[in-house]
């Protein structure tokens, strides 16, 4: 197929309909809200569900109903949304559900405002929701990357019967660029869903879909069964990019979604100055890459590590968390919707080689 | 290279009327159409430029965020500022109006995507008089929506009938970004040109990064020319684009 250009939202909305995606619950919220008006278009035309809550919290409880049944089911809401759904989020773990769920983040906290953030890292990473749990958390640089993301999605979230999110902050919704979608989408099998769906029980024995154990003996063991699945995550899903790491590198950039493209930008203008600096890039959140970082950041040549976010150092912990103290971890990150510039990340690394310059000059 | 610009110069597009009303699908190029065009009447020079950003519908890359520089080129901006320049409120200015109303020099609607966006224009529909302004459909033949003729035909019956008026003109700017070649441009012209003869609405120009409508294959098109310089970047694009 050709490419087309395309704004985030739609493209994550048709690439969700080429994964196979069945149904659609949502509720409008900039900057996603694309998503839901390309889908109130296109899934009547291929014959899936589409449902405009009346509120997250509807959504996220239908989301619940509807993947109990197996379908590939999905939603989309930026971060005061996605807050609203944590709660059925944690009972589609408890109850070993399959569901996408897309946060295209703007910045909080509270009503917040509606340009590009990503400060809902701890939110998707660490568990929005209680109990013991995790989902899966992807996130996108590109619009093309969203798109071969989302179908992923819905594959992993059918692997692990777990919900799975996505997230990008407003820019990869809001921003236009040519995309090209597979031809025919081709997955690795999965067990079928009629093992363990509510598909209606006749000729077979009743399912109960839950996630209530009262007896904590049945519960530890639902938890157990969980955490082998956040054991596998961990072993087999692990995601991320390298961008001119080398041998000449004195600092490593770490950072995720589009911040790595302003990265990348500052990086190759650094370059030009005679300055080299690496990128590396999570694509995976949770599995977060911590061996991956651990190796880059632990090569010789490396002297410091920088964590660029559009947030409050709040990917930093887990960078700190897989450096182990072996290399000091520096942080640079705007909020309230402002986005760095590349200026400022060259500065955040002037700044840094200069304080090194002048350290080294005390030692000798 | 004076010959190359005087040869390219005749070819820009000229307009007798004094409201331009900008008005597309997502994605079509809008803004950028709106935003150039705006720069290239104030360097024609012929009377006082201003632009209104009257896109409701999208929260970002809209023609406010270059306000600074058209300011600074002479061409009065007439946005929401303070923090309402960042909502996806249905805010339109009262100047909006003034401007329509009163016809001082050229005034360059830019206005949101698709009938939603150009629901904005019903509001504004009074204050248009007929024969002074020109309705113009920006087509991108790589977006999803209007790809193909019926598309096409679809977004100006559905823009007709959200905004209360008829459009006057087509503006063929196919393009997929930095990813657009000369090819592409000259395919969209090729639908821009099908939409005309069905629509009887002439193609009042094609738009096109200067790299690529400055190739020799553009020699022989016969319709206006304007040449876009990207003024609506993404945040990786900016400090680069400015070496």
């Amino acid at each position: 197929m050709a490419k087309v250009l395309m704004k985030g939202n739609e493209a994550i909305a048709e690439a969700a309909l080429r994964a196979g995606a069945e149904g659609y619950f949502c509720y409008p919220i900039t900057p996603q809200t694309e998503v839901a008006e390309y889908l109130s278009k296109r899934m009547s035309e291929v014959g899936g569900m589409f449902l405009q809550g009346e509120s997250e919290l509807a959504v996220a409880n239908m989301l619940f109903g509807a993947a109990s049944t197996g379908k590939r089911v999905f939603t989309t809401s930026s971060s005061p949304g996605i807050s609203l759904m944590q709660e059925a989020i944690s009972y589609m773990a408890g109850a070993e559900l399959p569901a996408v769920i897309i946060n295209i983040m703007r910045g909080g906290p509270g009503l917040g405002g509606i340009l590009p953030a990503q400060a809902d890292y701890f939110q998707a990473v660490k568990g929005g929701g209680h109990g013991d749990y995790r989902t899966l958390v992807l996130a996108p640089s590109t619009v093309q990357e969203a798109v071969d993301l989302t179908m992923l999605c819905f594959h992993l979230a059918q692997k692990y019967r777990n919900p799975v999110m996505m997230i990008g902050d407003g820019m990869i919704g809001q921003m236009m660029e040519a995309v090209e979608f597979p031809e025919s989408y081709e997955e690795p099998p999965l067990p079928s869903p009629d093992e363990w769906a509510a598909t209606g029980a006749r000729n077979r024995k009743a399912r109960i879909i839950k996630s209530l154990f009262l007896d904590p003996v049945g519960l530890e063991n639902n938890v157990l069964i969980l955490e082998k699945k956040y054991q596998q995550m961990i072993r087999e899903e692990v995601r991320c990019e390298s961008y001119k790491i080398s041998a000449k590198n004195k600092i490593l950039i770490v950072a995720y979604g589009t911040m790595a493209r302003i990265c990348q930008t500052a990086i190759d203008e650094l370059e030009a100055d005679g300055v080299s600096v690496g990128l590396f890039r999570p694509i995976s959140l949770y599995p977060f890459p911590e061996k991956e970082i651990l190796r880059e950041a632990t090569r010789k040549n490396i002297k410091s590590v920088l964590t660029i976010e559009m947030s409050m150092a709040q990917m930093m912990e887990d960078v700190e968390r897989a450096i182990q103290g072996r290399r000091p971890v520096h942080f640079y990150g705007r909020s309230g919707g402002i986005v760095p510039t590349p200026e400022e990340v060259k500065e955040q690394v002037h700044k840094l080689l200069s304080a090194k310059r002048h350290s080294s000059k005390k030692k000798s | 290279m004076l010959v190359i610009s005087l040869v390219k110069q005749h070819r820009l597009p000229t307009f007798s009327k004094s409201i331009l009303i900008i008005v597309g699908g997502y994605g079509s190029g809008k803004s950028e159409v709106a935003v150039n065009l705006s720069r290239q009447l104030v360097n024609a020079g012929s009377a006082p430029v201003a632009i209104a950003d009257l896109d409701i519908v999208n929260p970002y890359f809209r023609s406010r965020e270059a306000s600074e520089q058209l300011t600074s080129l002479g061409i009065r901006t007439i946005n929401p500022t303070g923090g309402q320049k960042y909502a996806d409120l249905p805010i339109i200015l009262p100047e909006v109006k003034g401007a329509i109303e009163q016809r001082q020099g050229v005034l360059v609607l830019d206005v949101g995507g698709d009938d939603a966006g150009a629901r904005v224009l019903s509001s504004l529909s009074e204050s248009f008089v007929e024969d002074t302004y020109e309705m113009l459909l920006v087509l991108n033949g790589n977006r999803p929506f209007t790809a193909d003729l019926d598309g096409c035909l679809k977004m100006i019956d559905d823009i007709e009938s959200s905004s209360r008026l008829k459009f006057t003109g087509i503006v063929s700017n196919t393009h997929l970004l930095e990813e657009t070649t000369a090819q592409i441009a000259l395919d969209g012209l090729e639908l821009a040109r099908q939409v005309s003869r069905r629509s009887d609405l002439p193609v009042a120009f094609l738009s096109g990064l200067r790299e690529i409508i400055e190739c020799d294959e553009f020699d022989n098109v016969d319709v206006p020319i304007l040449p876009l310089e990207r003024l609506l970047l993404k945040p990786w694009e900016s400090s680069a684009g400015d070496e």
